[in-house]
């Protein structure tokens, strides 16, 4: 165990299975106590990832340390200091949901008895009823009160929330909140954005077994342009000015992107021009999300 | 009417196309039973003298009427298959049957794909119809090609066709009792076993009433009574099967009744509810927990094992008396009757070791299947290590077989010394316990392809291939020694010869820690669910 900052610090990281390269070389860094979004389209390398992070799989090549620790090779002392949700949980058919929680929870080393019967009345889970006859949003319950009822260092979460509806969904990221506040660190693998925009201190995301962006929310906005939609009295005459991209002409409407540090010198650009309605949309994640995956696979990352 | 059963052709020509090979393996076992009776009759039994020993020693053997029933005549051919296959054959078409209407109705439904098929143009009782229609065209078919192949390799045409057809009606009432319970139970699991319970309590009732000669009118009582009440090669009474015509058609409809009143999904039995607290906390006692229900059902087969093999020993004077066959493949090669009686001993305790190792490499399997349907992954991402969830669960895969042989030895022990054939109660244990290393490295076989390759788990059942290919059936081809001794069996010592050779319990050691250590040596190395 060394003094490294980070709750995980990979460098390099590259699995295959067979001929198909899953991850090429990912870098990947969480500090300890923050919220870190894990966003990328399916198929990306995300769960990859974490299981080679639970010591699942064996790592080609790269460097791990995961709490200070190898995460192939301490996999005992690590897993006691962090709890994991995944995507697609299932469960033993013929065992209630109370007994999985009782079975993961005790396995890791003990539960919090107190927070296990509050999460369980939050998530309003019957844990009477067996696997077999749990909807999948139900499971997931299960999985989320047996690894939020943990007192852990790490929560590693995949895509924890999938099948939870709206309501549920609330108490999720107010139980995540909940842990973050304890100084827990959280990996957050999602593709709601909403949620990792709500959660996440800072994000990651990965693309093809590669991690293209990372930063805060705001520093990934800055590098995103934001859309501006005007009516004008007057058209832009001939052609427009190199500050605005993706320009959209229609009569005498306008659609456009612009860098979102230089919002200011559009206005200044459009407002001769007599504006009669505007909307500014600032940067949201799936802007970034969807520039960042439209661009043809395997060129590099688009700005 | 025509509404109810809107869309049940479509349906009934993809189920065929898609689960009619689910019953495909009873077809086979139910005409291979009948066949190997007509083949191994004039082999095993060539003389009229040997036949009529046969007759004497068996039909007058309660615990064998407990499986196979009445024995009406065993000095002909037919005779000796309906006796042989009637009740087995029938239980294969039951259980054949209950498994397919099953697996087409309520698992459908636990599954999902069946409220698909709910939601297209198609009547509320179609999908029970398909079902039906499917296993009891699929139980009439199994009739007659058992009937006919055995007809084919020389069996007579009535009593071939005649026991064929009991197969059949077996199958077609039990079509009706699976469809009956699928309507009962809460999801497709509590149904099968239900049915399943039906036709093993029957199947029961009907050879323990026969062998303690209970009244005849008892056999009326039991639908499985009245199959046997045909009596293929000794009468070929027909009428009995209307009887099971009728079970079949009373019990369908009563299965549509309840079918058109329950809700989707549902059954008229609500699901009880499990603890809200769970009290299995390690490894092994997860293994335990998810073998339970199949550990429980081998114990108690091997109490039946134990009992007929038992009750087959203590009459293994009067079987051996005249016949040669039997001893070359049971006894190869011994001389003197104490040695011969020793050696079969040896011989059906390492039947019993083959079957023991059955239940072990299955539970091995189960961890490729849990891993495989992501159940492993949470267990793992816990604070266990990947040597102490295997070491869990291997742990249980030799325990398992252990207490099977040692059930069923210890009846045969106690059975056969108290049937003053010679051996005593002490030397027959001692040769159960001293077969255990034999299954265990049969397991370990399963422990090293689990943990190493689970890519092949197909190759776990190796071992107990091998075992039985080369103990059973070697010793008759007159194999030499270095290919038998392949065979984990071949190593157990004989613990009643005046020298056992003891070496060969070194051996199984040797080969059984190192193929373990193969295992978990891989387990620990290789990607979890891939």
């Amino acid at each position: 165990m060394n003094a490294s900052d980070a709750a995980i610090d990979v460098q390099g990281l590259t699995k295959s299975f067979g001929k198909f390269q899953a991850l090429r070389g990912l870098d990947l860094r969480v500090e300890r106590g923050e919220v870190h979004g894990f966003l990328g389209p399916n198929g990306a390398g995300k769960s990859t990832t974490i299981r080679v992070l639970l010591g699942l799989l064996r790592a080609d090549a790269g460097t791990m340390r995961v709490l200070g620790g190898d995460p192939w090779r301490d996999v005992v002392e690590l897993h006691r200091r962090l709890a994991y949700i995944p995507g697609d949980v299932s469960l033993w058919p013929g065992m209630s949901g109370g007994e999985a929680i009782d079975l993961l929870g005790t396995l890791r080393g003990g539960l919090d008895e107190k927070r296990r019967a509050e999460l369980i009345e939050r998530f309003e889970l019957d844990p009477t009823k067996r696997g077999r006859q749990y909807s999948k949003g139900n499971r997931q319950k299960v999985a989320i009160v047996a690894a939020l009822a943990s007192n852990v260092d790490l929560l590693i979460l995949d895509e924890p929330s999938s099948g939870l509806d709206p309501l549920m969904e609330n108490v999720f990221q107010e139980a995540v909140g909940e842990a973050k506040a304890r100084g827990t660190t959280v990996l957050l693998s999602s593709h709601i954005l909403a949620e990792a925009e709500t959660l996440a201190d800072r994000l990651s995301l990965i693309r093809d077994g590669v991690i293209v962006q990372t930063g805060t929310l705001t520093e990934l906005r800055a590098q995103t342009r934001t859309t501006i939609h005007a009516r004008l009295e007057r058209g832009l005459d001939g052609q427009a000015p190199s500050l605005l991209h993706d320009v959209r002409v229609d009569g005498s409407s306008l659609t456009a992107s612009v860098e979102s540090s230089r919002i200011g010198e559009a206005m200044a650009l459009l407002t001769p021009l007599g504006i009669e309605a505007l909307t500014v949309a600032p940067p949201s994640l799936e802007n970034l999300f969807l520039r960042l995956y439209d661009a043809p696979a395997g060129g590099e990352a688009a700005r | 009417m025509s509404a109810e059963l809107a869309g049940t052709g479509p349906l009934l020509r993809a189920s065929i196309r898609y689960d009619g090979r689910r019953f495909v393996p009873f077809i086979a076992l139910a005409t291979a039973l009948s066949v190997s009776s007509v083949i191994a009759y004039a082999l095993v039994f060539p003389s009229a003298e040997a036949r009529a020993g046969l007759a004497a020693a068996l039909g007058a053997n309660p615990a064998l009427g407990l499986i196979f029933g009445p024995a009406r005549d065993l000095t002909t051919v037919d005779g000796f298959n309906a006796w042989r296959s009637l009740a087995l054959g029938g239980f294969l078409a039951g259980l054949g049957a209950i498994l397919l209407v099953t697996a087409t109705t309520r698992a459908r439904e636990d599954s999902g794909q069946a409220e698909l098929l709910a939601s297209g143009v198609l009547g509320r009782a179609s999908r029970l119809m398909s079902a039906v229609v499917m296993a009891l065209g699929g139980s009439l078919v199994l009739g007659l090609i058992a009937g006919l192949v055995t007809v084919l390799f020389g069996g007579g045409v009535e009593s071939s066709m005649l026991l064929g057809m009991t197969f059949a009606a077996t199958g077609c009432m039990f079509t009706g009792v699976a469809a009956l319970t699928a309507q009962i139970g809460s999801d497709s699991r509590t149904s099968n076993s239900m049915a399943m319970g039906v036709l093993g309590v029957l199947f029961v009732a009907r050879g323990f009433l026969y062998s303690i000669s209970a009244p005849d009118w008892t056999t009326w009582l039991n639908p499985l009574g009245w199959i046997g009440e045909t009596r293929p090669a000794s009468g070929n009474v027909w009428w009995p099967l209307l009887l099971a015509a009728g079970f079949t058609i009373v019990v369908l409809a009563l299965a549509f009744v309840l079918q058109a009143r329950r809700d989707f999904g549902q059954g008229a039995i609500a699901p009880e509810p499990g603890p809200a607290r769970g009290r299995d906390r390690s490894p092994f006692r997860l293994a335990v927990r998810l073998n339970r229900g199949a550990l429980i059902t081998w114990a108690v087969a091997f109490v039946v094992l134990g009992v007929v093999f038992g009750y087959f020993a203590s009459s293994i004077k009067d079987v051996f008396g005249s016949n040669s066959a039997i001893q070359q493949i049971l006894a190869a090669g011994a001389t003197t009757p104490e040695a011969l009686i020793a050696a079969f001993v040896v011989t059906i305790l390492g039947l019993v070791g083959i079957l023991a190792s059955i239940p072990g490499v299955q539970a091995m399997n189960r961890v490729r299947t849990e891993e495989m349907e992501d159940r492993v992954e949470p267990v793992m991402a816990t604070a266990v290590s990947r040597a102490g969830f295997y070491a869990g669960n291997v742990a249980v895969a030799l325990i398992a077989p252990a207490l099977c042989v040692l059930i069923a030895g210890t009846l045969i022990a106690l059975i056969a010394s108290a049937a003053g054939i010679g051996v005593d109660l002490g030397t027959v244990f001692l040769q159960a316990i001293v077969t255990i290393p034999a299954v265990w490295t049969v397991v370990a076989v399963s422990v090293a392809v689990i943990g190493a390759r689970p890519q092949v788990a197909l190759a776990a059942w190796a071992g107990v291939l091998i075992s039985f290919v080369l103990t059973v059936l070697g010793p008759s081809f007159h194999l030499w020694d270095w290919i038998l001794a392949i065979s984990p069996f071949w190593h157990v010592p004989n613990v009643a010869a005046p020298a056992p050779n003891w070496s060969g319990l070194l051996v199984l050691g040797i080969a059984c820690v190192a193929l373990t250590a193969i295992g978990f040596a891989g387990f620990r190395r290789r990607d979890l669910a891939r």
